[in-house]
């Protein structure tokens, strides 16, 4: 047994659960190529890789957060060349964007109720997931790990490689570039925008 | 004491839970005195959640698992 890494005898059991996160690594990847094919493919690759050097895993330390990190870099390395969606949006452009309050500016009485009900009944899964493809893929990274799969910002940070801070900044405009992107199909109801929004 | 200007950088930290204990206190006491805070927050958390299960409903392909266990078996 290598001093800190996996015993042999617990490779077996590391691998089963490694494969418990399938359903996991494969949303991630499929929001990352943007096609089920490469999806596949890479987490193929990711698995492959994990399987490899299941002994130099750090029992005690997160095993999901290390695949996720495996399959970032394979991506980075396989794929990232030909996504299919370049990121041509400064990340430093001001986004703040709130749903919350454009709904109110447009038709403030009707918010003081429950309008995200309205808003959840207006959005299809397809279009949830559509929204997100159309993040920067820098942004399409920290909202898939953070809100789809429920990771920290520490893990984020460690999955990613980048400073707690950005997956912050990231996450937030993120999110409120989400909530741009949104807007059309909810605001399409008349009793939340009654037509006066620019976004309709 | 926090005001509503202070709740807008606040607001998916606190909903993230990523708050020290003493902030999230401080932010649950403006929340329950201030109704507008308290709906925007709702709000929000309930975006977010609805988001996550949407995200969720994507599963991997059954012949991708079976091939992952072939893998690992090799």
């Amino acid at each position: 047994m290598a001093k800190d890494g996996v015993a042999p005898g617990n490779a077996g059991q590391l691998s089963e659960e490694a494969i418990g996160y399938l359903d996991a690594l494969y949303r991630m990847a499929l929001r990352l190529t943007g096609n089920t094919h490469d999806a596949e493919d890479l987490v193929q690759e990711t698995y492959l890789r994990a399987f490899r050097s299941l002994h130099q895993f750090q029992p005690g330390t997160n095993l999901r957060a290390w695949l996720f990190r495996i399959l970032m870099n394979a991506f980075i390395n396989e794929y990232r060349r030909q996504a299919r969606r370049p990121t041509n949006t400064s990340l430093d452009e001001l986004d703040e964007f709130s749903l919350y309050h454009q709904m109110r500016a447009n038709n403030s009485h009707q918010v003081s109720g429950q309008p995200e009900q309205e808003v959840v009944t207006r959005l299809t899964e397809e279009r949830v997931l559509a929204a997100l493809d159309e993040l920067p893929i820098e942004f399409r990274q920290v909202v898939q790990l953070a809100d789809i799969e429920g990771f920290t910002y520490r893990e984020i940070a460690e999955v990613l490689g980048i400073p707690i801070g950005t997956v912050m900044s990231r996450l937030h405009r993120g999110r409120r570039r989400l909530q741009r992107l949104l807007a059309p199909s909810v605001c399409h109801s008349p009793s939340l925008c009654q037509g006066r929004s620019s976004l309709c | 004491m926090l005001n509503c200007d202070d709740m807008a950088e606040r607001l998916y930290p606190y909903l993230d839970r990523e708050l020290s204990p003493e902030e999230m206190a401080a932010v649950k006491r403006h929340l329950q005195d201030c109704p507008p805070c308290r709906h925007w927050f709702v709000f929000e958390e309930n975006i977010l959640r609805y988001i996550g299960e949407c995200g969720r409903k994507v599963r991997a392909p059954e012949e991708l698992a079976a091939r992952i266990r072939e893998l690992r078996q090799s």
